[in-house]
């Protein structure tokens, strides 16, 4: 066991590095049980400052029962100005004087006290159950919310151990009907390194198969292996086809999981769609998937969205997105080309003018800058004109060589078919274009971004 | 202060001693889905709010009704028999008489949607107010009966003293005066629904069942903002459900808290999050939006705080692998804010997830969650008890029609308002109606079909969340309604009356505050309280 490091790592960690420790950190960081990491705070404490006083500061949780009820405000009054305890000062705030209701009402506590503090803290109670070391650290905590730090810290730091398979070493109380689905790998949480994490879910099949069957003795249990694998179909087995051959590409596919939700469902998209084309060979990909995948649901609770986060709609939902997207992004254009249309005409319009260039750099400069011009009448209401467009002509030249020409022509147009030519054609032949125009290629994060 | 044996199990150097493993109870758990909305499509907001009270009123009036009969029948004053009318109109003057009817307030200080568009207010919502009496003022407050029929004015001595509060099904027995009011003489209200049996929704024989020493947790108003000011709490709290704070072996010697492993299940009562963040948030920028808006793809990081629900999510998947959690929406989480609030969205919980229940595919009913993410208010069985809680909107809410400000001259969290929170909880349970004031004045769906807040059944347990102090008490279905007698008895534990119904009631705190976690014995029935704080020190103090 580890009982001989606990010296070397107490006093790496709080003499030398003067960090708080607390039990439940030496206990996961040594792989010891709880009770057993109390007891080396204590021993660790009582050592250090025999050899040298102060010169580890401990806190203590004490648990028991208090004597007076209201104790967050009975220990205040019990200090005057000076701060300075008086001679019996918890007799006062020990009169129950508070209303009927809580008379018959067991009421126990548990307590965080620092050292300095404890004796005092020890005479509000009437009887004490217990009383640990919480945390050792090399000075007097000023705030005690820092242990809240340390804890954060902690669980970070040791994500990448599951609890169902730790919690016994270090002294959890263990469910026995934890259910836990397979699928969908929960990030990483946005702190914690993502690298180790990746090496879980290989276990995780293995592991909730083997939980829910020894306890089928409750009745509730029964139909529940048998509904698990139905209503998620895919991730299980994809799972558990490949859980050695996924590790490499796991190892490369970390860094997308850490960050919020939203970027693994962002990252998540492409990959989906690759899978149309490449279904058998992505499996390994896939595998690392789930988790982005299921991401996609966070709109209201509705349960339309949640038969999809499970059926993998992979080829059905990238494209829909697309479209709605160009189409959000064509009435965007649209817009803006109305606008340009009320101020004036003679406006150039910025995506058709800069495609030109971009599609025929090497050529001498088209002979004339298109400007593209409109005419527009209103009739009756209705607004028809004319509107010139760059059109597209390949030719032939003397050397033979293909060269792309782009001419302006006319083209007429009425306010009801707004159908956009104009934008349309700068759409296949920039080879820039606007992410939207790629139905389906679109990143999906495009479409969350505000606009 | 007694060094027990216990006290040095831990203050000694480690042992070479092996630690057994320690496993929790099992936990029944059988929610329902009283209050679960239609999905999507399925969900209007177009109805009328009206037809709620019809429905409350067709539902509750013959219950009330047959608690009128034996209580009136052949009650005379002066000679003249009282006689049931059947719609409040047709209530003749100066006939002694007595009808059924829902009550409708009308108060000066009450939000009331035609002013506010009068006034072309309406782009902000009122400001919440302690009370909506006028305490200077309070006979402006008008009690009205009401049915499909009509309205009648109430008034009479009786009225001062008996607390009502719009939606309540109530008969009255009196007569109408010159005024056109009806002078009121007595009332009565539906009282405890039928009361079922212990797991007689599970289908198991109560005797078959061997006693189960467990205890179901409470625990409401969490307050996880996700900064370090986040309260130590928490974590004291994580580390007791999970078994790690106090000792192993003195769990029963009396003095020290329950031994966590006999806790089957967390109620998590709403409040989960810190309202205070989405105040920040709002305060911040003109354009603050509510924090996780429905149907908000994506956020601008700059305005959204992510931190308060990361930090709930870790807390749940901490202790998710120990202990199964039943986690309900509150008024400052990310939910829809009318009543019934639905579940908070497991995608909102990236690692607690894991434990959900799969997401239903297709029509068949599936099991409840290892995790569940639940209504507001919430209905449901554990360990065979009926439960019927809210987070504490309905009692908040009743109380601002309650006169409170007149018995300690301040509307504050002294004593006399705990003790008329457990009054409002018990008449609740007696009116059969657990919000009585949606949709008046509490944010309701329209509900076409059947009126969910109409208790079918009576509890065994229930609850309120987020209330300023813990307080508990017990009401049995025979004895009457008292709610402005000097009732100090209903606060007693003791019992061995096991016939009729019996209702432990119970205001769970808000945890931010006391850090008090509410424990409910599985057999007796008897609570306890466990309280984690720190012990602010001379250091503090300096």
């Amino acid at each position: 066991m580890a009982v001989a490091d606990y010296k070397k790592y107490l006093a790496e960690n709080v003499l030398n590095e003067r960090r708080t420790v607390t039990y439940r950190s030496l206990s996961r960081a040594l792989r010891v049980h709880s009770t057993l990491a109390k007891q080396m705070l204590y021993d660790f404490h009582r050592n250090e400052n025999n050899k040298k006083p102060n010169s580890v500061n401990a806190t203590y949780l004490l648990t028991g029962i208090q004597k007076a009820p209201e104790t967050t405000n009975g220990y205040q009054d019990s200090f005057d100005e000076n701060g300075i305890p008086q001679s019996s000062p918890y007799l006062s705030s020990s009169m129950p004087n508070q209303d009927a209701g809580a008379d018959d009402i067991a009421v126990s506590s548990i307590l965080l006290v620092r050292e300095d503090d404890l004796e005092d803290a020890k005479a509000t109670f009437e009887s004490i159950a217990s009383i640990h070391v919480y945390s050792l650290q090399p000075t007097v905590l000023q705030d005690l919310n820092v242990l809240t730090d340390v804890h954060g810290e902690m669980v970070t730091n040791h994500a990448q151990e599951d609890p169902l398979e730790h919690g016994k070493s270090w002294g959890m109380i263990q469910g026995k009907n934890v259910r836990r689905r397979t699928a969908g790998r929960p990030p990483a949480p946005a702190a914690a390194p993502a690298a180790p994490k990746t090496t879980i879910p290989a276990k995780r099949p293995i592991k909730s198969e083997e939980k829910p069957q020894p306890k089928t003795d409750t009745e509730e249990e029964a139909p529940k292996p048998k509904t698990e694998p139905k209503s998620q179909p895919e991730p299980a087995t994809k799972r558990e086809e490949t859980p050695t051959s996924s590790k490499p590409s796991e190892k490369t596919a970390p860094p997308k999981q850490k960050g919020s939700i939203f970027s693994s469902f962002a990252k998540a998209k492409p990959k989906v769609k690759k899978e149309d084309s490449a279904t058998s060979t992505t499996s390994a990909v896939q595998s690392a998937e789930p988790s982005g995948a299921e991401d996609v649901v966070l709109g209201d609770a509705s349960d339309d969205d949640e038969e999809q986060e499970e059926l993998f709609p992979n080829t059905g939902k990238a494209a829909p997105a697309g479209t709605r997207e160009s189409r959000k992004e064509r009435e965007e254009k649209l817009k803006k080309m109305m606008e340009d249309e009320d101020e004036d005409e003679d406006e150039e319009m910025p995506d058709a003018a800069q495609s030109p260039e971009e599609s025929n750099p090497i050529d001498e400069p088209p002979p004339k800058q298109p400007e593209l011009k409109e005419e527009m009448t209103v009739r009756g209401g209705r607004r028809r004109g004319r509107r010139q467009i760059m059109k597209k002509k390949t030719v032939k030249d003397d050397e033979g060589y293909l060269v792309t020409v782009e001419e302006p022509s006319w083209e007429s147009f009425s306010e009801d078919e707004p159908a956009p030519p104009p934008k349309k054609k700068p759409a296949v032949s920039a080879a820039k274009g606007k992410p939207a125009a790629k139905p389906g290629q679109g990143n999906i994060m495009s479409f969350f971004s505000k606009k | 202060m007694t060094g027990s044996a216990t006290e040095n199990e831990f203050l000694r150097p480690p042992s070479e001693q092996e630690f057994d493993s320690v496993y929790r109870a099992p936990s029944q758990y059988n929610p329902l889905d009283t209050f679960r909305l239609p999905s999507g499509q399925d969900r209007h907001y177009q109805q009328q709010y009206g037809d709620m009270y019809f429905l409350r009123l067709a539902k509750l009036k013959p219950a009330v009704e047959e608690i009128a009969v034996e209580a009136w029948e052949g009650f005379s004053i002066a000679g003249e028999h009282a006689r049931r009318v059947e719609r409040v109109l047709d209530v003749r003057q100066g006939e002694l008489c007595w009808v059924a009817g829902t009550i409708y307030m009308d108060m000066p200080l009450k939000p009331n949607i035609l002013e506010d568009l009068t006034k072309e207010n309406y782009t902000l919502a009122p400001p919440p107010r302690p009370t909506y009496q006028d305490p200077s003022n309070p006979d402006l407050t008008q009690i009205m009966l009401e049915d499909e029929s009509g309205r009648l004015r109430l008034t009479g001595s009786m009225l001062r003293t008996a607390q009502l509060c719009t939606g309540a099904i109530i008969a009255v027995l009196g007569t109408e005066n010159s005024n056109g009011d009806f002078e009121v003489i007595d009332t009565k209200v539906p009282d405890l629904a039928r009361q079922p049996r212990r797991w007689e929704r599970d289908g198991v024989d109560a005797a078959q069942k061997e006693p189960s020493k467990g205890k179901i947790a409470f625990v409401s108003g969490l307050g996880v903002t996700g900064t370090s000011s986040d309260t130590l709490a928490l974590e004291l709290l994580t580390d007791y459900l999970l078994g790690y704070s106090g000792s192993t072996s003195a769990g029963n010697s009396g003095d020290a808290p329950p031994d966590a492993s006999t806790i089957t299940r967390l109620v998590i009562a709403g409040n989960s999050l810190g309202a205070s963040m989405t105040v920040d948030a709002n305060a911040d920028n003109g354009a603050g939006k509510k924090k996780a808006g429905p149907k908000k793809y994506g956020y601008d990081a700059s305005a959204y705080n992510a931190s308060p629900i990361t930090r709930l999510d870790s807390f749940l998947a901490e202790i998710l692998p120990s202990i199964p959690i039943t986690l309900m929406a509150g008024q400052s989480d990310p939910a829809n804010f009318s009543l019934p609030q639905q579940g908070i969205h497991r995608a909102m919980f990236p690692q607690a997830r894991a434990y959900c229940a799969p997401p239903p595919a297709g029509e068949e009913k599936q099991e409840p969650g290892w995790f569940d993410s639940v209504t507001n208010p919430w209905e449901g069985d554990v360990e065979g008890w009926r439960l019927w809680g809210s987070s504490g909107q309905n009692v908040d809410d009743a109380l601002r029609y309650l006169n409170l400000a007149d018995e300690e001259g301040n509307v504050g969290d002294g004593a006399g308002d705990m003790e008329a929170r457990i009054r409002v909880m018990e008449a609740m349970l007696r009116w059969r109606c657990g919000v009585p004031t949606a949709p008046d004045t509490l944010w309701s769906y329209p509900f076409q079909t059947h009126d969910p807040f109409v208790m079918e059944s009576c509890p065994h347990i229930f609850f309120a969340g987020n209330q300023p102090r813990f307080k508990t008490a017990v009401i049995e279905g025979d004895s009457p309604l008292k709610l402005n007698g000097a009732d100090t008895e209903m606060t007693g534990t003791d019992d061995d009356n096991t016939s009729g119904s019996r209702v432990r009631l119970i205001s769970i705190p808000k945890f931010e505050e006391t850090g008090e976690l509410v424990l409910v014995d599985t057999e007796t029935l008897e609570v306890e309280v466990v309280r984690f704080g720190a012990f602010a020190g001379q250091q503090e103090k300096q």
